[in-house]
């Protein structure tokens, strides 16, 4: 018991009733708080509790169209995770986020910042021409982007500029992934640049003239100002980034279709394969596949929300 | 001023450069319109067709099937679009303002549904809307997806920035919660409402795999269902899908040429000062 308060103690800097704390001198407000979320928690009950526990029931039996279902238990759940296929997946289903998120909030917030200086008129341009890749749909802006990467493509006219070999981006193991990358932060950064000029648009031009009267350059007000006051938008964005980068399939499925040796085989397209393998049991497998990648996408989503906290309201 | 006039020349040019950057793909789509069925995907890379031909876009713009499913999409995504809104901004001010018995349970109950994968629900879900008999009605399309743990964690984010004095000043005043909720923070949502509003409008209109499964009734076909025509029953036919395509995403562009001037400066903290 010492021992585990002890750790609690590390765990928290603040020393209990050392800060009065705001939350507890609030009331409770019961009633009203359950009137405002039952229509969400009626919603989802329905339509997203109730399909998922009929998934987890289904996913432990054998189900085929030859035979009648069959009670196995956690036998798929074992074949899944003994599976290296479905562990690669994973993988390249983080390393296609890694290299997608974190690009697309940096030129995204580079571009709200730029967008915020110009003029009302370009302003408008600009927000309307950010967001019109998202209008696009992924299959169109797959095949586009295919065309780009052939061999007398446009990104090989670049290469040759600077004198340089082309390279056949979609058919070698390390570009693929990369070259899948580009689109997808092509595709997602329109909304992410809205989200980012909306935050930085309410943060007070108040606070950026008196720290440019204390001589804080643009990088000193991006880390002390700018990043701190959109930590609850950039919680935000990784999270639900990386939920759905990880979930990419159309792109792999268009572009590479998995290849070359799975290198842009990503989970979904993972379980979207196996789902169409005529073999028997694909249903099973490829739903109990699905319901361990959940699992995979919460337990990323707590190390995010460990990384950035950000419960607390801005005391105005 | 030299330098005025260097930073000027400079940010026009970055406003060229990515406005090109972005425009360029639609402009080939919508030049591509203009092809005929196996010119879009000819290799090498051809920007402009051989022979600028009408025929794409006056066939689709004839065709009463398209017209129709432009009508029924756009009046769903606004049925859809509003419904969300007041759904999911109701529940984010609960969670990012109010304390209630089982708050971490109802938040972890309602942020969940994010990480689950669509694959592993697509199946079931279908199951539970024919069981509930909604199949091939606009009730269908809309009610499942109008609770939205993604929607509803953006505007918590988002209230969770107000300032807190906002709130208590209008409780001394003697407003109670749903007056503040509905008198001081919608007012000054315009701007997530609008950035949130266009994804939900672009999610249920560019919905494919839901109407397939769950519409066959022609005169409810979703315009996503339209363009997948032309890339099954018809063959492929990219010339016809490009013209589709860039006649479907006019209602959005206008949409966001219309809504995007409330994303400006918020009043609610200038206006505090």
């Amino acid at each position: 018991m010492a021992l585990l308060d002890s750790n609690r103690a590390a765990a928290s800097p603040k020393a209990p009733g050392a800060v009065p704390r705001r939350v507890g001198a609030r009331r409770q407000d019961n009633l009203t708080a359950y009137l405002m979320i039952a229509p969400m928690v009626v919603l989802l009950g329905v339509f997203v509790m109730w399909p998922l526990a009929y998934s987890v029931y289904l996913s432990t039996f054998e189900i085929s169209f030859y035979k009648a279902p069959k009670f196995v238990g956690a036998q798929f759940y074992k074949y899944v995770l003994e599976s290296a296929d479905f562990w690669h997946s994973i993988l390249i289903g983080l390393s296609y986020a890694l290299l997608v998120v974190p690009t697309g909030i940096v030129i995204a917030l580079l571009l709200a910042s730029f967008i915020k200086t110009l003029s009302k008129r370009v302003a408008a341009f600009m927000k309307v021409t950010v967001y019109l890749p998202a209008v696009v749909s992924t299959v169109i802006a797959s095949v586009l982007f295919t065309f780009m990467y052939q061999d007398a493509g446009v990104v090989n006219w670049f290469l040759s500029l600077i004198n340089h070999a082309p390279i056949a981006w979609l058919n070698s193991p390390q570009w693929a992934l990369p070259a899948i990358a580009v689109p997808g932060i092509w595709l997602g950064f329109g909304i992410t640049t809205l989200i980012l000029l909306a935050a930085l648009l309410d943060i007070p031009d108040s606070y950026y003239e008196s720290a440019m009267l204390d001589g804080a350059n643009f990088f000193q007000r991006l880390r002390y100002i700018t990043i701190p006051l959109l930590k609850n938008v950039l919680l935000y964005l990784f999270v639900t980034g990386f939920t759905l980068a990880i979930q990419m399939l159309d792109l792999p499925l268009i572009m590479t279709n998995g290849g070359p040796t799975g290198a842009t085989t990503t989970p979904n397209f993972y379980i979207f394969n196996s789902f169409r393998e005529l073999t028997p049991y694909a249903t099973s497998y490829s739903l109990t596949a699905s319901l361990l990648l959940f699992v995979v996408l919460g337990a990323i989503s707590i190390v995010i929300f460990r990384l950035i906290r950000s419960d607390k309201a801005v005391d105005g | 001023m030299p330098v005025g006039t260097f930073r000027r020349a400079g940010s026009a040019m970055l406003v060229v450069l990515i406005a090109v950057s972005v425009l360029f793909p639609l402009a080939w789509m919508a030049i591509a319109g203009f092809k005929g069925k196996d010119e879009v995907l000819r290799s090498p890379f051809q920007f402009f067709p051989d022979m600028w031909r009408w025929s794409n876009y006056t066939a689709i713009l004839k065709d009463h099937t398209f017209t129709r499913a432009m009508i029924v999409t756009f009046v769903g995504a606004l049925i859809f679009t509003v419904l969300s809104l007041v759904v999911n901004s109701m529940a984010a001010y609960a969670f990012a303002r109010l304390e209630f018995r089982g708050k971490r349970f109802w938040w972890v109950y309602c942020i969940m549904p994010m990480f689950i994968p669509t694959m592993a629900i697509l199946l079931t879900s279908f199951v539970v809307v024919s069981k509930l008999g909604m199949l091939n009605t606009m009730a269908v399309l809309i009610i499942p997806g109008v609770a939205s743990a993604a929607q509803m964690f953006f505007l918590r984010q988002y209230y969770l920035n107000f300032p807190i004095a906002v709130e208590e000043a209008a409780m001394i005043d003697g407003a109670n919660r749903w007056q503040v909720f509905l008198r001081v923070f919608l007012p000054q949502s315009a701007a997530p409402f609008v950035v949130v509003g266009i994804a939900s409008y672009l999610a249920y209109w560019n919905a494919y795999v839901w109407p397939i499964l769950t519409i066959t009734d022609p005169s409810l076909t979703q315009i996503m269902q339209f363009l997948g025509t032309f890339r099954s029953d018809r063959g492929n036919d990219w010339g016809m899908l490009m013209a589709g395509s860039t006649l479907a995403s006019l209602p959005t562009v206008l949409l966001l040429l219309i809504f995007q001037r409330y994303i400006v400066n918020g009043v609610r903290i200038s206006g505090m000062k």
